[in-house]
């Protein structure tokens, strides 16, 4: 077991009240190597000390240099003012070429600016400070959406630098009513985060929700998506994502135009947004950008395609071992043939294929993506080939695991994509034990777990529940765009929020 | 939390690992690889019993084999049957015909039926067929090759007999209806014919059509002629294709008749009793083949040829309406038709039906039409003359009406 614990007394949280000085401060930042401290001649005059505080790499040196060193010490600007006090003065209305200033009379408040690629003038005299925004622009450009691919619509994705993001949000949506509320998330690592709605359009009620759940969170820090995701769902035992998760800033924008609550955090290159519901997971961006006919045979591609990667295993098993006579008679005796020299039953024999492709999936996935392609093509050519002619198993199993395997990637989602598959396992086991009663049973509280399901009061299979049938056309198919669309009537959003003014 | 998920993984091995050891909770579990697939079943009277026998395989590339048993029942010699095929489980969802010996079926051909309606492993779509001129099993035997086994023999037939118009495979389903509904049905019959051997891997017989039987009060009573199969096919709508020939003066003219369509209208007199039923048979044909001097391209000639094809054709519709009528049943559903086209006249029709059917007067007319002679100095129209008149035609048929 570790022994000892935390150094005490420990260092000034954010929050702390205490009087500003340079030497505090530097306490507070004791043990940090990028932590640099330096003194300033005010005006070029010896006697005029200031403290120049910032943490090396959240700031940019010749930012520092150009824009708060260079005019600070210039005697033609500074040279005349002897008051500390009007330097202050001076410093807060302009004087250096930073746009951002601020005085700060709390530690608390200035060690916050420092973390967050300020720098800061320290006048141990006064007890002030004042602090300016001269951000490091190290940081990832806007570029494609790596996970989620584009065919023809907008390429910006969101970075891991929240400020960037909520920018494409505003020039997507250029409307006053887009309101961006600021939450600090993380009782360590504090985490900026941002709660992305339309006043006057979007349900407050979903808004009030969404920021009393941001409040709620009580992580450490919010370094992964999971924390977001888990504390901000209605129910997070259930495996169906419930949160709408992308990294394409169109998609994020579409949802919001819907009435959707968008939520953004420094550091994940993601954009979350709730309600989520089944069908939302159903619907890719491209569904909008090509033709409407096209698209809507798409959606319900996709939607056979849950049922495909749900069932077809299940069905396979149920069918092979208990219902051979709902088998054709030449498919029969060709499964007859193949399975005559396979050594396993089926059901070892289902199971084991679904475990090899989850790992050739996962290695494939946790690989160098070039290593990674390459293991899992070969992985599913050779190693399924090798198995039907080493007889491991027979080759009707290997189409059907295939089949239920590629119609699960066809899945916009990934976590959505990932909750069926652990779904397949439950139905095979199922369909082990009771065969096609089995396979009902089983896909009887799949549904009921679903239809029970809510997402801030929005019904998760609305609109094919909760909805009493009606808007299914909207689910399934896409209107042309020269119709007026409708609105989510499950969403409740109000009549306001026009860009008009 | 944690419990169920232990739980939850705990049911699954146990059901995983009960399956290894093949004790599966549901008692229907059959390992494919042990299953022998019966694809025909024969049954044949032998004595005061029945002989029954079953054809199937274990897998596509495995040779098929027979079985037999006899037993004082259907059902009693199937039971033993089914325990024969050695190491394989025998089923029986996938039969798709069974053979009826011409013997037995002139006994009783109810069991049979009712095995198949009741036993829960078969299905009523299972063709039944009665076998002429020898037992099912022998025929069964006969048609069996090393290359080519005897159901895909008999699933080739079902297939292409409705094309040729010379009968079609009813079902138990069919057959258990019609008995329902008219007391009577119609049964496709088979004969086993010896020919010779195209190829080595065939069987020794061949099959082909024999027409149909009629089955009253769960036995075969009658068999019908070809003609009277034509036109049972003809008033059934089992009709699809045939090759007709026509015997002209100084040729003979083969046509494939592709459309052949009934029309069948009651007439009730004004005491609401059933006068008269009117057949109107319609009729396209294309010519396929000329023996002899006939320009097909002459419009007499053209004549004589769709008036030989009318006559040939309305008289097997009246053959068999005839026919019907001798026996007095009714396996036309000629009651169903009347009472689909009038079914308030019929309902007050003073006289029963079984008492009016016999004597009923049934007016056969039929309408040939040559479509295409397929002759070169007869080349179809495609200047689009012919699609540009159609409203003219329309008209003129208007106006002759």
């Amino acid at each position: 077991m570790l022994k000892g614990k935390a150094k005490t007394p420990a260092p000034p949280e954010p929050e702390s009240g205490a009087p500003v000085s340079a030497a505090a401060l530097e306490t507070v930042f004791e043990g940090c190597y990028d932590f640099e401290a330096r003194d300033v001649h005010i005006g070029g005059d010896t006697a005029r000390l200031a403290r120049l505080c910032f943490i090396d790499g959240l700031v940019s040196g010749s930012d520092v240099a150009e824009q708060v060193i260079r005019p600070l010490t210039d005697p033609k600007r500074f040279g005349a003012v002897t008051d500390i006090k009007a330097v202050v003065s001076m410093l807060l209305g302009g004087s250096v070429y930073v746009y951002t200033a601020k005085r700060r009379d709390k530690l608390g408040e200035l060690a916050g600016d420092l973390l967050n690629g300020f720098c800061a003038l320290v006048f141990d005299g006064e007890k002030t400070a004042v602090t300016f925004e001269v951000k490091s622009p190290q940081r990832r450009s806007v570029d494609a959406p790596k996970e989620e691919k584009v065919i023809k619509g907008a390429k910006d994705a969101f970075v891991e630098t929240m400020k960037i993001n909520t920018t494409l949000v505003r020039r997507k949506v250029r409307n006053a009513h887009l309101k961006i509320k600021e939450f600090h998330l993380g009782q360590r690592a504090d985490t900026a985060a941002a709660l992305i709605y339309i006043d006057g359009f979007t349900n407050e009620g979903i808004v009030a929700e969404a920021s009393r759940r941001l409040e709620r969170i009580r992580a450490e820090g919010v370094l992964t998506s999971a924390v977001i995701e888990e504390n901000i769902v209605d129910n997070y035992r259930s495996p169906f994502p419930q949160v709408i998760s992308t990294e394409r800033s169109d998609k994020f924008c579409m949802n919001l135009l819907e009435g959707r609550v968008g939520i953004l955090v420094d550091g994940l290159p993601l954009g979350f947004l709730v309600p989520g519901t089944f069908s939302q997971f159903m619907k890719v961006p491209e569904d909008h950008s090509g033709h409407f006919i096209v698209a809507s045979a798409l959606t319900l591609l996709r939607y056979l395609a849950v049922f495909l990667t749900l069932l077809a295993p299940a069905f396979y098993v149920a069918v092979a071992m208990y219902h051979q006579e709902m088998i054709p008679t030449r498919l029969m005796q060709s499964m007859i043939e193949a399975r005559s020299s396979v050594p396993f039953p089926t059901a070892v024999e289902v199971i084991l294929m679904l475990l090899a492709f989850e790992l050739l999936q996962e290695a494939g996935i946790r690989l160098p993506s070039p290593i990674g392609e390459t293991v899992s093509i070969i992985g599913a050519l050779i190693v399924g080939q090798s198995a039907v002619e080493a007889s491991v198993v027979s080759p009707v199993v290997v189409v059907v695991i295939a089949l239920a395997g590629i119609a699960g990637y066809t899945m916009p989602n990934q976590d959505m994509g990932s909750a069926l598959r652990l779904c397949r396992f439950l139905l095979v086991l199922a369909a082990i034990a009771l065969g096609m009663f089995g396979v009902a049973t089983a896909s009887a509280i799949l549904v009921y777990h679903l239809a029970s399901l809510e997402s801030y009061g929005v019904p998760y299979m609305s609109p094919f529940a909760g909805s009493e049938g009606r808007h299914l056309s909207r689910a399934l198919f896409r209107r042309s765009m020269t119709v007026k669309r409708d609105r989510e009537p499950e969403l409740k959003t109000g009549g306001g929020g026009e860009a008009k003014l | 939390m944690k419990k169920a998920i232990c739980a939850l993984l705990a049911v699954g091995l146990a059901l995983t690992a009960t399956s290894c050891s093949g004790l599966t909770l549901f008692s229907n579990y059959r390992r494919l690889e042990n299953i022998e697939l019966v694809r025909t079943v024969t049954a044949d009277r032998d004595g005061d019993g029945v002989n029954v026998s079953v054809y199937g395989t274990a897998g596509e590339q495995s040779e098929a084999r027979m079985y037999e048993r006899s037993g004082p029942s259907v059902g009693v010699a199937m039971g033993k049957l089914i325990l024969m095929p050695l190491g394989r489980e025998a089923i029986l969802s996938h039969t798709e015909t069974m053979l009826i010996g011409e013997e037995l079926a002139e006994i009783s051909i109810r069991e049979c039926l009712d095995y198949v309606e009741r036993f829960s492993e078969m299905r009523l779509d299972t063709g039944i067929l009665i076998v002429r001129d020898g037992t099912a099993r022998d025929l069964l035997a006969g048609l069996s090759g090393s290359d080519t086994p005897a159901s895909d023999t008999i699933a080739g037939l079902s297939l292409n007999i409705a094309k040729v118009g010379e009968g079609y495979f009813f079902t138990a389903r069919e057959i258990a209806s019609s008995m329902a509904d008219n007391g009577c049905a119609l049964i496709q019959c088979v004969r086993g014919v010896k020919e010779e051997k195209l190829f080595e891997a065939r069987g020794d017989l061949n099959l082909e059509p024999a027409g149909f039987a009629v089955v009253k009060d769960g036995a075969v009573c009658q068999y019908l002629t070809d003609e009277e199969t034509l036109g049972v096919i003809l008033l059934l709508g089992k009709y699809k294709s045939r090759n007709v020939d026509l015997a002209l003066p100084d040729a003979a003219v083969t046509v494939s008749v592709d459309l052949a369509e009934t029309d069948m209208k009651p007439v009730f007199d004004q005491d609401g009793r059933l006068a008269e039923l009117r057949v109107k048979l319609s009729l396209r044909a294309n010519v396929i083949n000329i023996a002899g001097e006939a320009d097909i391209t002459d419009e007499a000639v053209r004549r004589e040829c769709e008036r030989e094809l009318t006559e040939i054709m309305t008289g097997a519709v009246r053959a068999a309406v005839r026919r019907s009528q001798e026996l007095k049943l009714d396996y036309l559903d000629l009651e169903g038709v009347i009472r689909r086209s009038s079914p308030l006249k019929f309902e007050d029709m003073p006289d029963a039906w079984e008492d009016v059917f016999p004597d009923l007067p049934v007016t056969v007319e039929g309408s040939g039409v040559l479509a295409r002679t397929y002759d070169i100095a007869d080349p179809p129209e495609l200047s689009g003359k012919e699609d540009k008149n159609p409203w003219e035609k329309l008209i003129e048929s208007l106006k002759g009406s």
